[in-house]
């Protein structure tokens, strides 16, 4: 890239080339207008909220797609760019239903942000008041067309970040509606409710049902935390306000997600209805009954001392947890395992990121299902396969992915996969647990050029794995601790109790927990503190968003609490 | 300042939130009297501007029946400077949301269906309005001089336009005396 020297309102800018102009001005602080413009997505000159005027061209030039030349001088406030600017919002304000009086968006809208800037009063045109529908049938979040603005933004996060193309543009001009796969219901749709789209909405047309009237940007508080709702550990900004749960939103430019969620991360855990348990249990006279922590510890470490224990954790807790854990049965001189299968080393190839699938020119998938479990790891092969990239899927049963794949085989004819992949530049082998040995030895040969990409199912198997912990299966223990933290009810362990004396440690009441010796309640994602490996091993803070009800105490200060009593 | 500025407003179409701001320019009322006078309102006894006329009518609420149209009328004819004050009275508002229904429908469904009616009917009286078929902004009905937007707008908005007009000056709405809805400001 080189260097590019234009003037922007007489001043005098440095770009690069291949900038457009509204990457210029924003670069050297000058404020352009925009509406159908956002950073995470392509320009798409549709709105003409960002018109300037440039010296020597004819008529106005819309800087989100204008690049910029030596010697450009280019004015972004003359009367003729803002009498369009004007004239556009009066048109937009005009078509549908802008009434702010009773939109969610109201104070966060960027084109009410807008309309104030160019100091609309009144609307100048007839409204047609057409009855637009609201669609309601995706489980989190809303679209009411009669307050959209048909910038395309959703349609674009759509197809660009998640590579799912389920939104497109029905028909022109004023019929234009923004639709679903063939014009159904969202509900009905492809969609997969990552709610990338609401992330990037400029108006109230998409309304997220929790956080809805909850509070505007100016009254809430942003945490930024790791999610760890699976091993790809993305980054989070969590919206509060009270200390209540309003939203969670991406971090564009974060690593590794780039501001892209699934709805695991974004929309499931703000909808938990399970009851949590907030104090210590002890059974008494065959009942569980609450307890203080000193008596459920002490009854817990009279257990340990007797010796003959098991500790069976989940993933699904901090680094420091995990270690605190593997500490605690060293010292109780008992085994230690996870409950989760470990994805195997390979013992080849360069440990891979998110970023590698994205210039990858040859993915492999080999018995893993990153669109249903890792699923912003789909949503990056799906991207790489828009651009071109060969996706080869190798599994024995139905994969989400095949009906994106380039080719799909058996696990018998993994060497097809990796024939194919010879000529290949940068091959990218995305596995998890259900990799076979015959893959495994099917890509040995490809040397440098193979990126691989490990996605263990269990949460923080990284930080698990760095502790010493190893998965284990139930033994003959007398007394068993399961540290389950906020495991899923779909996970919910099957394990029957035995006959062993069982500790349960755990967010949730579940099967497991009803019929526990001792109960210790632990924090949910939002109450923990510490840190937790993401996919590629990089440590990332995990931070308290709300606090822990009372009587629930950190996994890592009960385990080394207990390992002091012994 | 020498004579006071005479000053009228009414209601129309609306919830009485925009009066309600307007008393919310608290103690400042009082400051504001040296220089005006109101002459008619809803809350004082006399409910329609005098016929020798005003210099400042201030109109809120849309238009939504035949009766608003002659209050919105009248008060043109006897101001010299109209404000259309509030959302409802720029736009129509919330009020506009029956625009996306039949009049007939909308009677229907607020006399008949509604769920905590029982035996119900549309009245019809002579002394009682018909509904326009859609409701509007006054700017629709007569020619309006300042805009002033907002759900209500705040009182401090409302002071700016009065005492810019007070000084002489045809008031320019921006940054925090420019706000629709109640966006939180």
């Amino acid at each position: 890239m080189s260097e590019v020297r234009l003037t922007i309102n007489n001043q005098p800018v440095t770009g690069l080339s291949g900038q457009t102009i509204l990457e210029a001005a924003q670069a050297a602080g000058v404020d352009i207008p925009v509406l159908c413009s956002h950073p995470a997505l392509s320009a798409w000159g549709a709105c003409r909220m960002c018109v300037v005027e440039v010296k020597g061209m004819r008529g106005l030039q819309t800087a989100c797609t204008c690049p910029i030349a030596d010697g450009m001088e280019v004015q972004t406030e003359t009367t003729a760019a803002v009498d369009v600017r004007k004239f556009v919002l009066e048109l937009l304000f005009s078509e549908r239903n802008h009434y702010c009086m009773f939109c969610q968006m109201s104070g966060d809208c960027e084109l009410q942000d807008a309309a104030y800037r160019y100091g609309l009063d009144h609307f100048t045109y007839p409204r047609p008041y057409q009855k637009l529908s609201v669609d309601a049938s995706r489980k989190y979040f809303i679209m009411d067309h009669n307050r959209c603005i048909l910038c395309t933004r959703c349609v674009r996060a759509c197809s660009e970040i998640v590579a799912n193309h389920t939104l497109d543009v029905r028909a022109r001009g004023a019929d234009s509606m923004i639709m679903a796969d063939l014009d159904v219901p969202f509900g009905e749709s492809s969609c997969v409710e990552c709610g990338t789209c609401l992330q990037v909405c400029p108006t109230g047309a998409l309304i997220d049902a929790r956080s809805a009237y909850g509070g505007r940007e100016k009254d809430v508080v942003h945490t930024e935390t790791t999610c760890m709702q699976c091993s790809v550990g993305c980054a989070l900004d969590v919206v509060t306000r009270y200390n209540r749960l309003l939203r969670v939103d991406g971090i564009w430019g974060s690593e590794p997600n780039d501001g892209l969620l699934c709805v695991d991360g974004r929309f499931a855990p703000l909808y938990e209805e399970r009851k949590r348990v907030t104090s210590p249990l002890v059974r008494k006279d065959g009942k569980l009954v609450e307890a203080g922590w000193d008596e459920a510890l002490s009854t817990v470490a009279a257990r340990f001392k007797a010796g003959g224990v098991q500790g069976l954790t989940t993933c699904a807790t901090t680094n420091e947890a995990l270690e605190a854990f593997a500490g605690l049965f060293a010292k109780a001189k008992g085994e230690a395992g996870l409950l989760e299968p470990v994805a195997p080393v390979l013992g080849y190839g360069t440990t891979g990121k998110l970023a590698d699938i994205l210039d990858a020119d040859f993915i492999v998938v080999a018995g893993a299902q990153p669109l249903d479990y890792q699923r912003v790891v789909g949503y990056f092969i799906q991207r790489a396969a828009d651009h071109g990239a060969t996706v080869a899927v190798i599994a024995d049963t139905e994969n989400s992915l095949t009906k994106r794949a380039t080719m799909t085989v058996s696990y018998a004819d993994a060497d097809q996969v990796a024939k194919a992949a010879a000529d290949a530049k940068k091959i990218v082998l995305v596995y998890s647990v259900g990799i076979k040995s015959r893959v495994i030895a099917a890509f040995r040969h490809l040397g440098d050029r193979l990126y691989t990409l490990a996605l263990s199912p269990g949460r923080n198997e990284r930080g698990a794995t760095a502790a010493g912990l190893k998965h284990a299966e139930p033994n003959g223990a007398q007394t068993r601790f399961f540290l389950l933290g906020e495991q899923s009810e779909d996970q919910a362990l099957t394990t029957k109790v035995d006959g062993a004396f069982t500790v349960v440690q755990a967010s949730y009441l579940s099967p497991l927990v009803e019929g526990a010796d001792v109960v210790l309640p632990t924090p949910v994602w939002y109450e923990r503190t510490g840190h937790t490996t993401d996919y590629a091993g990089v440590v990332k803070p995990v931070a308290e968003v709300l606090p822990k009800p009372a009587a629930v105490r950190d996994d890592a200060e009960v385990l080394s609490a207990l390992a002091a009593m012994l | 300042m020498g004579e006071k500025i005479t000053v009228a407003t009414q209601w129309l179409e609306s919830c009485a939130g925009c009066h309600m701001s307007f008393l919310d320019i608290d103690e400042r009322i009082v400051e504001l009297l040296k220089y005006v006078e109101l002459s008619s309102s809803p809350i004082t006894d006399m409910k329609h501007p005098p016929e020798e006329g005003v210099v400042v009518g201030i109109l809120t609420g849309g238009i939504g029946n035949e009766d608003e149209i002659h209050e919105a009328k009248l008060m043109r004819e006897r101001c010299k400077i109209l404000i259309a004050m509030g959302d409802c009275a720029v736009t129509g508002g919330i009020c506009t949301m029956r625009n996306f229904f039949d009049k007939e429908e909308v009677l229907r469904r607020g006399y008949i269906e509604s769920e905590s009616t029982v035996d119900g009917e549309i009245p019809v009286h002579e002394e009682l309005t018909p509904l326009t078929d859609q409701v509007s902004g006054v700017g629709d009905v007569v020619p309006v001089d300042i805009y002033l937007p907002g759900c209500p707008p705040s009182a401090d908005a409302i002071w700016f336009v009065l005492t810019e007009l007070l000084e002489g000056r045809m008031p320019k709405l921006e940054g925090n005396v420019l706000k629709y809805g109640s966006d939180g400001g």
